[in-house]
């Protein structure tokens, strides 16, 4: 009961009591006396309080799951510059890495198979990257674990075929940056 | 006092969820305040039920209050600013590139199976065919987002090396990234 009690205190903000005109919630009950007011009716409240426009639930909140109790510490994952800072340089020296192989075939006037092949490949690491990154933002783990995993298999199978198909463009036809070249100045 | 804020509340509900009541139920909210206020400042001895809760009924009324917490609202409240206009818009045309790629290269394997001709040769003839404004308007659209998401792909490199990052300068560097960029899609589209 105690525990209840503090618990209901807390959760009556100020401006609530504020409207009661003097007669506040707390004058309601004795201090030996739980507050009035169940959880349910202050929540309710509150929410209330807070949506004065038409409420839209874009992402309506999901099965709320304790996991261990309710004052477990959010688990900390192991540190590891795999996953962090080398990971993080990577993006970046495949991101710098792609100004130069942009700007070459322009400059030099002339279209090298290697450094177009290095571009193509460059771009498919970019690209797998920045796809791992939509996935990571817009499907967490949490809500929707399966449809993550599936979209993640599905892009290393998407990253490999494509790969094959700009392999089979650049040995088959003109490479990458003559096809654009072509059809540009068609 | 309780009842009276509770008509206040779900009249208000009643008039966010159907703006069409709005009209009926803004009077009929004045006048049950009006009688509430009347029944409020009578004596009585319990103005609302009391739930009893048990400790073990903690977790359970915890995930309950989770699901009753405010959720964010939509995009369109916030007042459109050219730092986050920009930053997502680095990601739509990023996608819009790397998914023109992908849709590429995997038709490009699929072609012998479905007799498709995406040949380099066979496709310049079919845009050598195309008039000089769909061959413009054509060529623009490929050029802005990649001018953009360049030179704002250098925007996001300084940045890494931590310059240019207070509020002011990432404005300026965002309009500048902005006009070079849609000139040089303008020159990219003129060329031929």
């Amino acid at each position: 009961m105690a525990a209840q009690r503090t618990f209901t205190k807390q959760a009556i903000p100020k401006s609530m009591t504020s409207n009661f005109r003097g007669q506040s919630i707390v004058t309601h009950s004795s201090p030996f006396k739980p507050s009035t007011l169940s959880i349910t009716q202050i929540t309710t409240f509150r929410v209330a309080d807070f949506h004065t426009s038409s409420r839209r639930h874009i992402l309506p909140a999901g099965p709320q799951v304790i996991n261990g109790t309710a004052n477990d510490p959010a688990p900390v994952p192991q540190p590891s510059p795999t996953h962090g800072s080398y990971h993080w340089a990577f993006e970046r020296l495949i991101s710098a890495a792609l100004i130069p192989l942009t700007v070459a075939p322009f400059a030099a006037g002339t279209l090298n198979p290697v450094t177009d092949a290095i571009l193509c490949a460059t771009l498919l690491i970019h690209s797998h990257i920045g796809f791992q990154a939509l996935i990571i933002d817009y499907l967490p783990n949490r809500r929707v674990p399966k449809t993550r995993a599936l979209f993640m298999w599905a892009l290393r199978a998407g990253t490999l075929l494509v790969g094959v198909g700009l392999y089979e463009f650049e040995t088959n036809d003109v490479g990458l940056t003559e096809a654009i070249k072509r059809i540009w100045t068609a | 006092m309780l009842a009276q804020r509770f008509i206040q509340l779900s009249s208000r509900r009643l008039q966010a969820n159907q703006p069409a009541l709005s009209k009926f139920a803004a009077p009929a909210a004045i006048a049950a305040r009006i009688q509430a206020r009347h029944v409020a400042f009578q004596p009585s001895s319990s103005p609302v039920q009391t739930t009893p809760a048990k400790p073990s009924d903690a977790y359970s009324i915890l995930a309950a209050q989770r699901r009753l917490r405010p959720v964010s609202p939509h995009l369109s409240i916030y007042r459109p600013q050219i730092t986050w206009y920009l930053s997502i818009s680095n990601r739509i045309t990023g996608s819009l590139l790397s998914g023109g790629l992908y849709i590429f290269s995997l038709a490009y394997l699929a072609s012998p199976l479905f007799g498709w001709h995406l040949e380099s040769a066979s496709l310049s003839e079919w845009f050598g065919s195309l008039n000089a404004f769909a061959k413009g308007g054509i060529k623009f659209m490929i050029a802005m987002p990649f001018t953009f998401h360049s030179f704002n792909g250098v925007r996001h490199l300084v940045w890494d090396v931590g310059k240019e990052l207070s509020n002011r300068q990432v404005q300026v560097t965002g309009w500048g990234v902005l006009g070079i960029s849609v000139v040089s899609a303008m020159v990219l589209a003129l060329l031929v």
